[in-house]
This record gives C-alpha cells, sequence and structure tokens, in this order.
C-alpha cells in the first residue's frame, strides 16, 4: 500500500531518537450500511477510511501517533514528531523487510462491492417479512445489513511486514414483540470474515425467524427467581460465560499489571477437569479470524486451558516480550487509530461426550439459559456478570416457564471449577467487545455445560 | 515535547471545507443536501509505576454528506478529503438516496421549526484558551500525580492499573443547502484512575474520574480520594441473602440508571413502538415530584452546543415536572412526524453517521437534602456505589432491568458492612415509581451525553445473594 522505500524511511525516522522498535499500520477501509425499521429503508450509508498509525516504544512506555492520509509529506512528518517525543540517540535500523507468511488463507466468492445495492435491500425486506409473519404480537422490527472491505500493511523496525485483505459481513435482526402491557424482544446477529457467502451459511430468513420466536416465546416468561441455583447455559452464545469469567483475565496486559485474578496460574489447577478452553484465530470465517494480528503476526490456535490446568495467556507483542513467552497472535486494534492491545478471537470451551438433555435432566430446580446479552468483569477481581436474554425454568429435570431476563453473578475462578458437566454440542456465536474504549469482534463457543450453583438475579422473593 | 503554541486551530478552514464540497454538489441535480466536518486534535496518556505506558496523539478530520432527493436520503463520509475522496463521497450519498424510503418528512430543517431561536452557548464558553498552556509534560505531570496521590491514599491500595488521562479540541461546522452555515469549537479533558486494594486475601477495586474544559478543571485530591474509598470500602465484602430492601445509590449508580431511562424518552424511540413511556405524556411517571432536564447551554456541561447534529439551535427542556411527563425529545424529523418543533435533541456520533435522537446535559434536579439525612432515612438497606452489567443487563424496550451491585450495608441508618457479588432487580416504570427521596449532590458523568443525577433513595426493591 506504500513503497518499501518509505517504509523503511519511516520506521528509520521513528526509531532515531533512541526508541526499541518502531512500527507502521496501514489500512483502508470501505463500509456501507443498510437500516431497516418500520418496514422502510431508513438509512444507506457508505463510508471510506484510509490511514497510517505510527507506533515506537522505548523501554515499557509506547509512543503513538496516527495520520488520516498516506501522503508521504504528512507520514514523514508525523513520524518526525512522534520520535521527537524521546531525546536520545539509536543504532538501529531497518534495511530489509521480509515478508510473514500465514497459514490462514480464504477465498471470497461475493465481494460487498459486487453486490447490487438492490439485493442488500431485498435481504432486509425478505428479514422484515419474515420476522413479522412468525406472530401478530410483533410491533417492531430492525435490521441492519453492514459490509466492510480493508486492507492492511503492518511493518516493523523487526524487518517484518505482513499484507491482508479482508471482508466482512454483518446482519443483525431486533424483534419486540408485544401483548397487552408486556413487551419483550428478541435477538439475532449473523457475522462472518467473508462475503455475502455467509448467507449460505445462515439464511437470513431463519435468522428472523429464531430472532421472532425468542420475543414471543418470552413474552409470557414469568419473574425469575433469586438467589443461589444450579444453571445449564446452552451452547453457542453461552459462551460468554468463559468469555467474561476467564477469558479476560486472561490477556496479558491484565497479568502484567497484578490485575488479574490468573496471575502466576500457569501450570495450575484453575477449573475443573471438564474444562478444556481455546482461543483460535484460524478458524475459517469466523467473525473473529484472521489472517494476521494487528501487529503482522499470524492468527494461531492457542489452548488456554486443558483439562482444567492453565497452559497459557493471550499475548500481544508487548506482553509477550516483557513476560517471556511466545507471541499467540491477539494483538489487536480497532482500527489506525488504536494502539494494539492482547484481546480475544474466537474463543470457545471444547466439546465433551455427555448429551445436552441429560445434563438438563440431572437437575431438579435450576435454570436453563439460552440467549445473553452480553456481559462484563472487573479482571482484578474476577467478578463478574453476564445478562441472561432468553431462559427457562428447570423444574424436575424438564425445561419448564419461561423467565424473564436476569442477570447472573459470580466470581470466575469460583465458577470455573463449579463447571460440573460439559455437553458435546460445541456451536458458535458472533458478537462485538469492548476494552480500553476500543470495539472489536470475535466470536463465543461452548457446547451445553452446567454450574452447579451460580447466584441468579431475578425478582421472585 | 509538543510546543504549546504547534496546536493546530481549523476554524474557518472547516466552512471552507464545506463551501467547496457544496460547490461540487451544485454539479448534481439533488433537491437539498448538508455537509457535516469534524475535526478532532487528542492526546491520550496512560502512566503506569510512574512511567509513561503509553502516549498518544492524534488529529483527525472526516466529512459526512447528507444527500435529499425526491424526499430520499442518502449519506456518505470519508476521512480522506482530496477532490477524488470528496467526489466519491458525493456520488456515494446520492447513490445512497435511491434506495431508502420516500417520506414527506425528509427536508432540511426550517427556521420556523426551532423551539429556541436564539444561540444561548458558544465558543467563549466551551472553548479554554487557557487549555492551550498546557504542553504534554505538564499533563503527563498531572496524570503521574493522580496515581501517587492516590496510592498514598490508603496504605491496603497495592496497584494502580490504570491511570489515564486525556483531552481533546473538537471543532464542527455544518452547511446545508438550506442557508445555515456556522461552526463551534470546544475543548475538553477527562482522568480516570483504578486502584486496586488487598486485605486478608480479599481484591477490591475502586475507579473514578474527573472531567472539565481543561486540566485547571480536574480536582486530582477528589478523584484520588474517590477512588480509593471506593476500592477499600468493599474490602471483604460478603454476599447477603436474597431480599428486598431499601436502596441508596451514589450519583454515579443513579446517572447511569437515568442514562438508561433517557434512552426511551426520544421521540423516535416512541414512534417506532419502543419505548416505555409511548402514550403516556401528561402521566405521572414518578411518585414524587421530580424533576428532569435536557439542557445543552449549561455553562459547565461538556455537551453542551450553540446548535445540535442538524443545525438546530440548542436551549432547556424539560421532560418531567413534578414527576409528570411532559415532552420527548425531537429532533425535526421526528417533530414533524408529532405535529410539534424540534427540541434541539438531534445527536451525531461523528462524521460517520447521521443525526439520530439523543440527550445533551440531561439531569435530575436536586433537592436539598443531603446524603446523611437520606441515610437515617434507612432502617435496613444497601448503600450502593457501583454497578456492573448495565449494558446487559438493563433491556430499556422491555424495561427488564438486573444488575450487579456492591455497596455496603445499612442498619437503623449507619453503614455496617460491605457487600458484593449480588444483583438488585425490578423493571424501569416500578423504579421510577420506587425512587422516594432526591439528595442534593448532583454529580454528572460523561457517559453517552452528559448526565446527572444526586443521590436517590429507592424503596423495596430485591437484592439477590444466597
Amino acid at each position: 500500500m506504500i513503497e518499501d522505500r518509505l517504509t523503511k524511511e519511516i520506521l528509520n525516522t521513528l526509531l532515531k531518537n533512541g526508541a526499541d522498535f518502531s512500527e507502521i499500520f496501514v489500512q483502508r477501509r470501505v463500509f456501507n450500511n443498510l437500516r431497516l425499521e418500520d418496514s422502510k429503508i431508513e438509512n444507506s450509508s457508505s463510508g471510506y477510511e484510509l490511514g497510517c498509525g505510527l507506533r515506537l516504544w522505548v523501554g515499557d512506555s509506547t509512543f503513538y501517533a496516527y495520520v488520516d492520509s498516506l501522503e508521504k509529506n504528512k507520514l514523514l512528518n508525523a513520524a518526525k514528531v512522534l520520535s521527537s517525543a524521546i531525546n536520545g540517540s539509536s543504532s538501529l535500523k531497518v534495511l530489509n523487510l521480509t515478508e510473514t507468511k500465514s497459514s490462514y488463507n480464504t477465498n471470497i466468492k461475493k465481494f460487498p462491492g459486487k453486490v447490487h445495492p438492490g439485493s442488500k435491500k431485498n435481504t432486509l425486506e425478505a428479514v422484515d417479512k419474515s420476522s413479522r409473519d412468525f406472530s401478530p404480537t410483533i410491533i417492531q422490527v430492525t435490521s441492519a445489513l453492514s459490509d466492510a472491505e480493508e486492507e492492511i500493511y503492518i511493518a516493523n523496525s523487526y524487518g517484518a511486514f505482513s499484507f491482508e485483505k479482508m471482508v466482512k459481513t454483518f446482519l443483525a435482526v431486533n424483534v419486540v414483540a408485544r401483548k397487552r402491557k408486556d413487551v419483550r424482544t428478541g435477538y439475532k446477529s449473523l457475522a462472518r470474515t467473508s462475503g455475502y457467502e455467509a448467507f449460505d451459511f445462515k439464511n437470513p430468513e431463519n435468522l428472523a425467524r429464531e430472532a421472532s420466536k425468542i420475543a414471543v416465546d418470552m413474552l409470557d416468561a414469568v419473574n425469575a427467581p433469586s438467589g443461589e441455583l444450579p444453571v445449564v447455559l446452552g451452547p453457542a452464545f453461552g459462551g460468554v460465560i468463559f468469555h467474561e469469567a476467564c477469558g479476560h483475565g486472561l490477556e496479558a496486559d491484565a497479568v502484567m499489571k497484578n490485575a488479574s485474578v490468573f496471575k502466576d496460574k500457569i501450570g495450575k489447577k484453575i477449573a475443573s477437569d471438564a474444562v478444556t478452553a481455546v482461543d483460535d484465530s484460524t478458524l475459517k470465517y469466523r467473525w473473529g479470524s484472521y489472517k494476521f494480528d494487528d501487529e503482522g503476526y499470524p492468527s494461531s490456535k492457542t489452548v488456554l486451558i486443558k483439562d482444567g490446568i492453565l497452559q497459557s495467556y493471550i499475548y500481544d507483542l508487548r506482553t509477550s516480550k516483557k513476560l517471556g513467552a511466545k507471541q499467540t497472535g491477539n494483538g489487536r486494534r480497532q482500527s489506525f487509530r488504536h494502539v494494539p492491545v492482547p484481546r480475544m478471537s474466537n474463543t470457545y470451551i471444547e466439546s465433551r461426550d455427555e448429551d445436552s438433555g441429560s445434563i438438563i435432566k440431572s437437575i431438579n430446580k435450576g435454570i436453563y439459559a439460552r440467549e445473553f446479552a452480553g456481559g462484563q468483569v472487573d479482571p482484578a477481581t474476577g467478578d463478574f456478570v453476564f445478562g441472561i436474554s432468553e431462559g427457562y425454568l428447570i423444574e424436575n429435570g424438564k425445561i419448564s416457564f419461561p423467565i424473564k431476563d436476569a442477570t447472573l453473578i459470580g466470581n470466575g475462578p469460583e465458577i470455573l471449577k463449579r463447571i460440573e458437566a460439559v455437553g458435546n454440542n460445541l456451536d458458535f456465536a458472533p458478537g462485538f467487545c469492548g476494552k480500553s474504549g476500543q470495539l472489536i469482534s470475535n466470536e463465543v463457543g461452548q457446547p451445553t455445560i452446567k454450574i452447579d450453583k451460580i447466584t441468579i438475579g431475578g425478582t421472585r422473593d | 515535547m509538543q510546543d504549546s503554541k504547534s496546536y493546530m486551530i481549523r476554524g474557518e478552514k472547516l466552512i471552507k471545507i464545506c463551501k467547496d464540497a457544496a460547490f461540487r454538489i451544485n454539479k448534481y441535480k439533488v433537491d437539498e443536501f448538508e455537509i457535516f466536518t469534524a475535526s478532532s486534535v487528542e492526546n491520550e496518556i496512560e502512566i503506569f509505576k510512574g512511567k509513561i505506558e503509553t502516549l498518544s496523539f492524534s488529529d483527525s478530520i472526516g466529512i459526512g454528506i447528507r444527500i435529499f432527493n425526491d424526499k430520499s436520503i442518502g449519506y456518505a463520509y470519508t476521512t480522506v478529503l482530496d477532490e477524488a475522496s470528496i467526489e466519491d463521497c458525493i456520488r456515494k450519498a446520492v447513490s445512497n438516496c435511491k434506495i431508502t424510503e420516500r417520506e414527506d418528512y425528509n427536508y432540511l430543517p426550517r427556521e420556523e421549526e426551532f423551539t429556541f431561536k436564539q444561540k444561548l452557548i458558544g465558543d467563549k464558553l466551551l472553548f479554554r484558551e487557557d487549555f492551550l498552556d498546557y504542553d504534554i509534560e505538564s499533563k503527563v505531570t498531572l496524570a503521574k500525580r493522580l496515581e501517587t496521590l492516590t496510592k498514598s491514599k490508603d496504605t491496603r491500595i497495592v496497584d494502580i492499573d490504570n491511570v489515564t488521562y486525556n483531552d481533546s479540541i473538537y471543532e464542527t461546522a455544518i452547511l446545508n443547502s438550506a442557508g445555515f452555515c456556522d461552526r463551534y469549537k470546544t475543548t475538553t479533558c477527562f482522568i480516570y484512575v483504578n486502584a486496586i486494594s488487598k486485605q486478608n486475601g480479599d481484591t477490591s477495586t475502586g475507579d473514578f474520574f474527573g472531567c472539565g474544559r481543561t486540566p485547571a478543571d480536574l480536582n486530582l485530591e477528589e478523584v484520588a480520594e474517590k477512588a480509593a474509598r471506593r476500592s477499600v470500602s468493599i474490602l471483604g465484602g460478603r454476599k447477603i441473602k436474597s431480599q428486598r430492601v431499601d436502596l441508596l445509590l451514589d450519583p454515579v449508580v443513579s446517572a447511569q440508571l437515568l442514562g438508561i431511562i433517557a434512552e426511551s424518552l426520544t421521540a423516535d424511540s416512541v414512534q417506532k413502538r419502543k419505548s416505555l413511556f409511548e402514550g403516556k405524556i401528561g402521566k405521572k411517571i414518578f411518585s414524587i415530584d421530580v424533576n428532569i432536564f435536557d439542557d445543552g447551554t449549561i455553562p459547565d456541561g461538556l455537551s453542551s452546543k450553540p446548535f445540535d447534529g442538524e443545525g438546530v439551535i440548542k436551549g432547556k427542556t424539560c421532560v418531567f415536572e413534578d414527576g409528570y411527563l411532559k415532552t420527548y425529545l425531537y429532533n425535526t424529523y421526528t417533530a414533524r412526524k408529532d405535529k410539534t418543533l424540534s427540541t434541539g435533541n438531534a445527536v451525531r456520533a461523528s462524521y460517520r453517521s447521521t443525526p439520530e435522537v439523543g440527550i445533551s446535559n440531561f439531569y435530575l434536579e436536586p433537592s436539598d437534602i443531603d446524603f446523611s439525612q437520606l441515610m437515617s432515612d434507612i432502617d435496613r438497606g444497601f448503600y450502593i456505589i457501583d454497578i456492573i452489567g448495565l449494558h446487559s443487563g438493563v433491556n430499556s424496550i422491555s424495561g427488564q432491568m438486573s444488575v450487579g451491585a456492591k455497596g455496603i450495608w445499612i442498619e437503623k441508618g449507619n453503614l455496617e458492612y460491605p457487600v458484593k457479588e449480588v444483583t438488585i432487580a425490578t423493571d424501569i416504570l416500578s423504579f421510577c415509581k420506587s425512587i422516594k427521596k432526591v439528595g442534593n449532590d448532583l454529580r454528572f458523568i460523561p457517559v453517552g451525553g452528559y448526565i446527572g443525577s444526586p443521590s436517590l433513595l429507592v424503596r423495596d426493591i430485591m437484592v439477590s445473594g444466597k
């Protein structure tokens, strides 16, 4: 995206006042968004962004700046200004750049730019119709379709460079159902790092019906119980529990800053035997997948927990250097305007052999939680929450009434040890995760799991 | 280091960018158009153990173009402002019109549709010249001082895992084909600290922030004290039995919940049948005489501005008076639908998005009851100093609310022991009814607008624990 010679000149300008490391991150993005609400296409917008982030290190300090342009003068000037933030001298110099290879390869079939806007509109109209046809109780459907095509070029003073073209497609459906005074919502999304062949992976109209079904089923919800109960978490988005209860605490920046409950726990037992957990950015076309992370390191599969024993943290370049560990390809950033930090990609609990039906049967009185509204964690204490958006009571081994939305609250290290059973039906769900003011795409996954006891925040006395 | 004099103020340049783009649009046959430009120059500093962890500079600009053709709207934006990119942006916006629904209400704001006629606030209050006197070094010193100060507040504080300072000079201009052309600029700064404390094997965290128009507005002493207090006061916290009790909400907690209520007060959410307040104008929502305002003109309000995201003059709107719902918040599109005037609540998150309806400075009016009086009014209750999981735990459409909470148990008006790992649950309308007393300690938080609330006494809410 920029010439080798200019790249080297910028990297060396960044180094010259004593930096230990320099990097250039170039990104071009083209976006399209379409939104349908009230059965009307009410928004159609497009965007174009191009820019370059410059980074250097001196000791433990990171200096960062970006430019909304690829003009040579602007880039060199920004590099000069940034390097003048430090005062020393360096003998480091980049002479040659070698391309980094990745084993993750994609074959995009339907590029967003090649899909006619009219056909995108038809997709949303079909989604709207399928949602509304599901039940007369549905009073509103909001659906949004967005796509992005981007190119990322990264080069650093170690002499490595990488280039990646990425395509993303995202469809979300929000449904509102109403019966007398009760209003309920249902949400489903489909998100792939691919073109519009994403719709071959999952049919948009089915997605619409699934969202409607949640809203309609929840219309009959009873008040959720309060207090500690056994909880069965359904497959796919149930994986948000691992993401919050453990994943964030394994991100090495929290470990490095003494702000993780999992510090000094490598090789130690932190979860029940049934738990094997993985972060894998190489799962083809998944929402958290990539060829290279945002520091140009190839994507990879990292086993985080094996049979309950902690194996690895989640690293970016800086934390891997600092903690003397191998990079895991998890240095990620929202855009060229942001400093990369360790982040999860696609994180999931592996399947075991229990049948999900028998897991539910094993519970006399408890909760079955199927869909979730996300969650939050304080990595330093391990205290986390996540919200149930589709849940049911379990009575005498059977799923009974739907329950109103409730938050589950617990402590990561304690809950991991209370995972009693792990099913055989691993599935995934896409989402967005916010940290350090940066929103990125990732997936969570798990089979059906059972937690022997967790606090559920209902309203029933 | 960066010289303070090197701050680039774009000023009239933004208007020129708008005019140049307008000149280009004139070559297309379109009914109306609007050009929005915004730029920001930012600094962010993170300190860890007395050293700079990250220091970042940014200077960005973007332009967003709204085209109105045949009563349809198309939008496009670009952050690259060369001729070719702007031409391409216009072409995309024009072509995006072809796909959106035609609606009679789709046209630019006319002056007769403004509730407020006169600009009440401008650059003089929003942009502080003394902001420019602070160079990077002095800001780094400020952030380092907050780290040391917080650590020194209590011996149980073992780590400060995050001290972040950031500031920005924001400039924006709007030009439209109906004759509006204006701009304004603001300075803002923000500082945040998170303190980790330990005692007898238990770990606790507590954070706090300060914000203002210039670094001189930041009260480091207060930020450090609050963060330290919030951290150590929860040490040794335990889970309590599930029960119904009275709650005393810290202003930071009340303001977050008020932000959720605000989402349902936009005319957009009402017209789309996604609001709990649909059909409730003139109805008593609160059981006490609560007043809630959206005021875009408060001198030290961080969301104050002369005009909104589509160029409509900002003013002060009373949303709840004596507990009764008076009005929803409007932009011109939703106002036309309800045959009323815009309240100046068109909000643009950035040049990336079209104007939506949202709040500016949104606050619940304080009373004259002080905190200790509120506390003495509680026989058995829970003083909540922090909540977690607001976004996953509150559904503003269905109204269901269930969030994690930590704080201190109250017995006969006295603080007894710390409580954690519990939730509070109710629904939004019941919550409004359950508010029985309002304190005098109004505080704003800069999240999704600038939202302010005093401490609130809320009766009989379910707390789940053991």
